[in-house]
């Protein structure tokens, strides 16, 4: 993790400005930051190691995603359907992947692809709900 | 033995170091009950 991110750790009751900043009502809340301090994924609440671990590369994939930086992004979405297949992330890292393969090749049938995959090995995930119209494409 | 996290308490300093480092920012609110 220390490879990728560097932790910082804020207690919600001496740093207001923070807590207003980026509307923190619960604790604990996780935020994954760009190096300007923008947002790009946040978690609230306690999950085990594994589903804890797929969130945070979640979201290191989806900032790579909206950072534009497609090849990375996938990584991070295949790393997460590797070797943590089973996390609540892994729908969602699912989803992304045939949409960040869609936007490096701009080949739309990868989202159908994506569906396909979420179909068959997540049938009740809303992720696989929202990919549902990508089985309209030719 | 699992390695301890060190962490940063400013995200001013996270910042400088984050873009020096070219790492992401992983900020943790937490509630001393």
């Amino acid at each position: 993790m220390e490879n990728s991110f560097i932790p910082l750790q804020i207690d919600f009751n001496k740093n207001k400005a923070l807590v207003k900043r980026y509307s923190i009502k619960w604790t604990p809340t996780v935020v994954i930051l760009d190096q300007d301090g923008e947002e790009h994924h946040r978690l609230v609440g306690y999950l085990p190691p594994e589903d804890f671990i797929g969130q945070i590369i979640l979201g290191k994939g989806k900032t790579e995603f909206d950072l534009d930086r497609f090849e990375q992004a996938m990584q991070c979405f295949q790393e997460i359907l590797v070797r943590y297949s089973k996390a609540d992330a892994a729908p969602e890292a699912q989803y992304y992947l045939g949409v960040a393969k869609y936007k490096a090749s701009h080949d739309p049938r990868e989202l159908k692809v994506g569906l396909e995959v979420l179909q068959r090995d997540y049938p009740n995930s809303e992720w696989t709900k929202k990919a549902q119209v990508y089985s309209l494409i030719p | 033995m699992a390695k301890q996290i060190q962490w940063e308490t400013s995200l001013t300093t996270v910042k400088a170091r984050a873009k020096k480092e070219k790492k992401l920012i992983l900020m943790d609110f937490y509630n001393n009950l």
